[in-house]
């Protein structure tokens, strides 16, 4: 992957960190009994980016494409939830609206990083098999 | 209140446009890096009014969430750690360092990273103010 892209990811997966970790630790340590399930998806949400983050940064493919998948469908999940089980969520969670009160980047910046990591992965796998074809 | 609704937070949400968009423009023009050089001073005074201005308010006996409103305040302050990263990445500074992990870039590329980085903060530095507002206005 181009440094730029990465590195820009890397920034982009920590700010995300920072918010959701800031929110989530703040709303389960003082009214977790209010809305548990917004809340603690809030604080996994918080521990995947993080861990998306710590994965690009060392270069841990399976693990930042996993991570990035995972964090999609959540988003999806959520999002869509929320939308037709409304009475489901008495709060929000970073994933709410699809992300909406984060100017939807928890949508956009899966969707970014899938694209890129996949991308990477098929150059890899190409630059891989070139030796045997030719062989 | 008033200070700080008709001055600090439209300097904050002006020098993060700003840095958006000096950010945006070194990203398809690099040679442009020393012009966002001399945008994140602005946005560390901006950042630094806010809060000053944001705990005059909270220790002026406003009854607004002190936790919250402290937690962005230190995000807030946090996120400018972030801007120009790019330097990190560079030769002199990856040769100290033996993670292998570490990327080393062009100078074009030091000027993408910063570039990028800018418009990250700049949009989660605006979305934080936003924030402190909306929890000192529920608080007025």
């Amino acid at each position: 992957m181009n440094p730029v892209a990465r590195i820009s990811l890397i920034v982009a997966y920590a700010v995300l960190a920072l918010a959701a970790l800031g929110r989530s630790s703040y709303q389960i340590s003082t009214k977790l009994s209010e809305a548990p399930v917004p809340y603690l998806i809030s604080g996994v949400s918080a521990a995947l980016y993080l861990v998306i983050a710590i994965a690009l940064w060392r270069r841990w493919a399976g693990t930042a494409l996993v991570g990035t998948a995972v964090e999609l469908l959540g988003v999806l999940t959520v999002g869509t939830l929320g939308y037709i089980e409304s009475s489901w969520w008495p709060d929000e969670t970073v994933w709410t609206g699809y992300g909406s009160a984060y100017g939807w980047v928890p949508l956009l910046l899966p969707v970014v990083a899938l694209v890129l990591l996949v991308r990477e992965r098929t150059a890899r796998a190409a630059a891989s098999s070139t030796p045997e074809v030719a062989r | 209140m008033d200070a700080y609704t008709g001055v600090v937070y439209p300097l904050v949400l002006v020098a993060c446009a700003v840095l958006a968009v000096v950010g945006l423009l070194t990203l398809a023009l690099p040679r442009l890096h020393r012009v966002l050089k001399l945008t994140a001073p602005v946005a560390y005074v901006a950042a630094g009014a806010q809060v000053v201005a944001v705990l005059l308010l909270l220790f002026s006996g406003i009854e607004a969430d002190m936790i919250l409103a402290i937690g962005y305040l230190i995000a807030s302050v946090a996120l400018l750690a972030l801007l120009g990263i790019g330097r990190l990445g560079t030769p002199e500074a990856a040769a100290g360092d033996p993670d292998p992990n570490r990327p080393v870039l062009s100078t074009e590329q030091v000027a993408r990273v910063d570039a990028a980085a800018a418009v990250i903060v700049a949009i989660a530095l605006a979305v934080v103010s936003w924030r402190i507002l909306i929890i000192l206005e529920n608080a007025a």
